[in-house]
């Protein structure tokens, strides 16, 4: 489990509710550094909520989340915006008047505090997230001006920027056209690979996600199995929460989804 | 009032006048000023009654003349300074009469006006409308929404308002001299009249007092003896707002002898329930023309026996000016009620 | 930093609301029911009339202005809502409360029925008790929504607030005729009680608000992408977003208590600058309120000039100039 380096965030036990339904029971994983994690599960699995919790954003009614084995909530705010850095689904469209390099330079505030003024250091760390994002060409325009890909990848930027040690990515692939999704996998390698970053994604797409490292297969607020594509009871446990209308196949080095159109 | 210097020699019945409205002054008593002539009035008169023998009385007369158009004189010369309390307890302090005056409350406007004093008025509000002759000056604004700038060109050394409006505060902060009087009722109305004469150091508040008195007496005595104890309705507001009898036409009302559907516990001007004056049954309906014609369209208000009956006052716009403002044409407004209800049957 | 266009507009606009500024000052001066002579600084009379009146009534009114303006960009970033005006947390419900209070109580004075309630009130004067019930009403908002944690909270809170207070004053105008006269002259809102003093305190109020609004702007763009990623920044959101309102709650006061309750501006003056100018909150702030002071200052020129020397309510012309602005907005962006 803790193959690829120290723990950085942890589940234990962890259930939490959203407007009183209960979501995930007694979860319990792992998430080292320098491993990018892809959590998997059909829809209403409750992998966006155990990404929330892990963020420390919906509490955990049960068991508890710890970050660098401290529980989370003995963490400041302040400190556990500096380890974990998460990006939401919903795509800014409140940001339209915002420039993208204003939206980048937001990923700093955890470290500036409101009232900091950002230094040469944080420049060259919204650039470096700019570039790794692909997104430095236009990094004046207004949010309000781009296209979905393109405001997808600046936010993407701002959660870099933050250069937490533990990345929470919720669906960061939705409006990306395949170059920018692959742009995208090899990034995530990058920064779990070079910058022992603990990556956690929560993917829609399953080809994508089985590029990942390692995979907690989630179903009904329950882990059915966790660990590399590579261990058959890993597959087993996809096919089986997809009810065997995927196919997992192994075509040269990788592993691919195939749609099972057999009945 | 003009008196004579000391050492001219006064007709025996200007002597009578001045002893008279003295003793009128000082049996007022409410003000410092009155107070002190009459006090000083009073001390003249019982040294020279004790003169005996007809030529030493007239010298006597004209003795006592002397010594009292002196005092007089310097009665005059003191009471130059006047000081009131105006409707926020401040007290207003004038040096001198004031000749430049900006009213801005048509009743204040009146009162000036009824106190013989209309020449010193240079500015009104735009609502001000009698007497005609105040419609040619300058108009300052409405009574809430007062022209600073218009009122400080005009230079006044007095400006009568009314309340509590944010203009006072402004306009005494740029120096002017403001005095707040607001009559809400017939004593208050003459309370106004004699805070205004004293300011304006001008006599014959009482007169003008008296003569509303009478007016309002003879218009009380030309109301027939049928309507004594019956019960009104005054519209002052479609809504319905009521004058009840705490108002000062409740007042006026009383006074000519009309009881009022409503009772003192709603306050002056209540909105009331519609059906609360139908169910009252009142026997005579007043109120503007414009209201009254349309009441008998309001649902269940044409069964009202005041109604099917006429018996209904209906004042114009100029009228329900007199009615409305409780200042010196309470005489005319008691006039018009009284004759209204003259020219209607009463109900048996 | 900027890129040059947007730097290039920002100049711009700079340049335009201070050229706008000075020459609505100058005809400030000018307009007046006693008008403008050739040689008018000479005359001595004319002169007192121009410095204590019309002078200090222009800059007081782009004082007001300014507030309004800053109040109004403060309340569209806290809510997310271009619609949200600086009056919706019940600041203007709670100072109209404050003001027929004080009508009703003055009302009794000269009747000598006295209280001690009614002292502190008359001592308090409109202004302040204007001021207070504004804040009181805030804070009613901020008790009711415990804190300012969720923004639609926060809005509720305020509606109801500001209906309860409504109520209430109503009340007391229906037992007070003074009060309900006072009170309309109220809601419409006038910038011709402002002197030298008036314009001193909000002169105070926007040295207050305007820099502590800035510093804090950075909590606003991070509010734009959305509450869940503002606190996964690390923002202390309730506690922000309590400065915030409490900044709103001033700088609204102090506007209202000085001028009663001048609608539109608080709710056009971001839109105007944001129609010229894409920026983060720190700038768009700043823009506002200085969009805010022009566009009341050219109302007040305004409603002394065109039909002098009568006096137009000034409420009327912020509504028919922000409201026609807000119209072409929307011809513009259907027709674009």
């Amino acid at each position: 489990m803790t193959r690829h380096g120290l723990s950085v965030l942890a589940a234990r036990e962890v259930s939490a509710s959203l407007d009183d339904t209960p979501v995930l029971h007694g979860v319990s994983i792992e998430l080292p550094a320098g491993c990018w994690t892809a959590i998997v599960g059909p829809n209403g699995a409750g992998k966006s909520t155990l990404l929330r919790v892990l963020a420390g954003l919906v509490p955990a009614s049960g068991g508890e989340v710890l970050l660098r084995d401290r529980p989370l909530q003995e963490w400041s705010h302040r400190e556990r915006a500096q380890h974990v850095a998460w990006m939401s689904q919903q795509h800014g469209e409140g940001a339209a008047d915002l420039g993208v390099r204003d939206v980048v330079h937001l990923g700093r505030l955890p470290h500036l505090g409101l009232l900091g003024t950002p230094g040469p250091e944080d420049e060259r760390i919204v650039q470096r997230a700019m570039a790794q994002t692909e997104c430095a060409a236009w990094a004046h325009r207004r949010m309000g001006a781009l296209s979905g890909g393109e405001r997808q990848r600046a936010l993407l930027a701002r959660a870099l920027a933050v250069r937490a040690p533990a990345l929470l990515l919720d669906e960061p692939t939705t409006h990306l056209d395949p170059p920018h999704q692959i742009a995208l996998v090899r990034l995530l390698h990058r920064l779990a690979h070079d910058d022992g970053i603990a990556v956690v994604s929560v993917l829609h797409d399953l080809s994508l996600a089985l590029q990942a490292d390692r995979l907690v297969v989630l179903a009904a607020g329950r882990v059915k199995a966790e660990g590399p594509c590579d261990h058959a009871p890993v597959r087993d446990a996809l096919a089986e929460v997809f009810e065997h209308a995927i196919r997992i196949v192994r075509v040269g080095e990788r592993w691919i989804a195939i749609p099972e159109l057999a009945s | 009032m003009t008196l004579a210097i000391p050492g001219n020699f006064m007709p025996r019945t200007a002597v009578r006048n001045v002893f008279s409205s003295g003793a009128e002054r000082g049996a007022r008593a409410s003000t410092p000023l009155s107070s002190r002539s009459a006090a000083r009035d009073l001390g003249v008169s019982p040294e020279g009654r004790s003169r005996p023998g007809a030529g030493a009385r007239s010298l006597a007369a004209l003795g006592m003349t002397a010594i009292f158009a002196t005092l007089c004189a310097l009665c005059c010369l003191s009471s130059h300074a006047a000081d009131i309390r105006d409707d926020r307890g401040v007290t207003v302090h004038l040096a001198a009469p004031p000749q430049r005056i900006v009213s801005l409350l048509p009743s204040l406007t009146e009162t000036v006006c009824a106190l013989g004093a209309c020449a010193r008025l240079v500015g009104t509000d735009r609502f001000s409308n009698f007497p005609p002759e105040v419609q040619a000056l300058p108009k300052a604004g409405g009574l809430d929404d007062a022209s600073v700038e218009r009122i400080v060109a005009l230079k006044p050394d007095l400006v009568l308002a009314a309340g509590s409006t944010r203009a006072i505060a402004r306009l005494e902060s740029l120096g002017l001299t403001v005095a707040a009087l607001e009559p809400h009722d017939m004593a208050d109305a003459h309370r106004v009249l004699d805070a205004v004469a004293t300011l304006l150091q001008v006599p014959g508040a009482d007169a003008v007092w008296s003569r509303i008195r009478q007016r309002t007496d003879a218009a009380v005595a030309r109301v027939p003896a049928g309507w004594r104890g019956k019960r009104a309705y005054f519209e002052v507001d479609a809504g319905p707002y009521a004058a009840g009898t705490s108002s000062f036409i409740g007042e006026l009302l009383r006074h000519l002898g009309l009881g009022n559907i409503v009772p003192a516990e709603l306050g002056p001007f209540p909105k009331l329930n519609p059906e609360f004056v139908v169910r009252a049954r009142p026997d005579v309906v007043m109120g503007g023309e414009r209201d009254v014609d349309q009441m008998a369209a309001r649902p269940g208000w044409s069964d009202m026996a005041a109604l099917r009956a006429h018996r209904v006052c209906r004042f114009g716009r100029g009228q329900a000016d007199v009615i409305v403002r409780p200042g010196p044409r309470l005489g005319e407004a008691a006039e018009l009620v009284a004759d209204c209800l003259a020219r209607l049957d009463p109900p048996t | 930093m900027i890129a040059p266009e947007a730097a290039r507009a920002r100049r711009r606009l700079a340049f335009a609301l201070t050229l706008a500024s000075v020459v609505l000052a100058v005809a400030g001066v000018m307009v007046g029911s006693e008008g403008w002579r050739p040689g008018a600084l000479a005359d001595p009379g004319l002169r007192d009339v121009l410095w204590n009146i019309r002078a200090p009534r222009t800059v007081g009114a782009w004082l007001v202005g300014a507030l309004l303006g800053l109040a109004g960009a403060l309340a569209q970033g806290l809510f997310r809502n271009p619609l949200a005006d600086p009056y919706l947390l019940g600041s203007s419900s709670g100072a109209g409360l404050g003001v027929v209070l004080v009508l009703a109580a003055g009302a009794t004075q000269g009747r000598a029925i006295e209280s001690l309630a009614e002292d502190a009130l008359a001592r308090l004067g409109l202004v302040g008790a204007a001021f207070v019930g504004a804040l009181i009403g805030v804070a009613l908002t901020l008790a009711l929504a415990r804190g300012a944690r969720q923004s639609t909270g926060l809005l509720l809170a305020g509606v109801v607030v500001g209906v309860v207070l409504g109520a209430l004053a109503d009340l007391v105008t229906m037992a007070s005729p003074e009060a309900l006269r006072g009170k309309q002259v109220f809601m419409l809102g006038t910038t011709g009680f402002l002197g030298w003093g008036a314009c001193g305190t909000l002169a105070i109020a926007l040295a207050i608000t305007l820099p502590a609004a800035w510093r804090f702007s950075r909590a606003l763009d991070a509010l734009t992408l959305g509450e869940d990623s503002a606190r996964s920044l690390g923002l202390p959101l309730g506690p922000v977003r309590a400065l915030l309102v409490v900044l709103l709650a001033l700088a609204t006061g102090a506007a209202v208590a000085q001028a009663g309750l001048i609608a539109f501006v608080g709710l056009v003056a971001p839109h105007l600058v944001r129609r010229r100018l894409q920026a983060p909150h720190g700038t768009t702030l700043v823009a506002s309120t200085a969009a805010g002071g022009v566009l009341l200052l050219a109302s007040d020129v305004l409603s002394r000039g065109l039909w002098a020397p009568q006096e137009l309510p000034v409420g009327v012309l912020t509504a028919a100039l922000g409201g026609s602005f807000l119209l072409w907005l929307m011809h513009a962006r259907r027709t674009s």
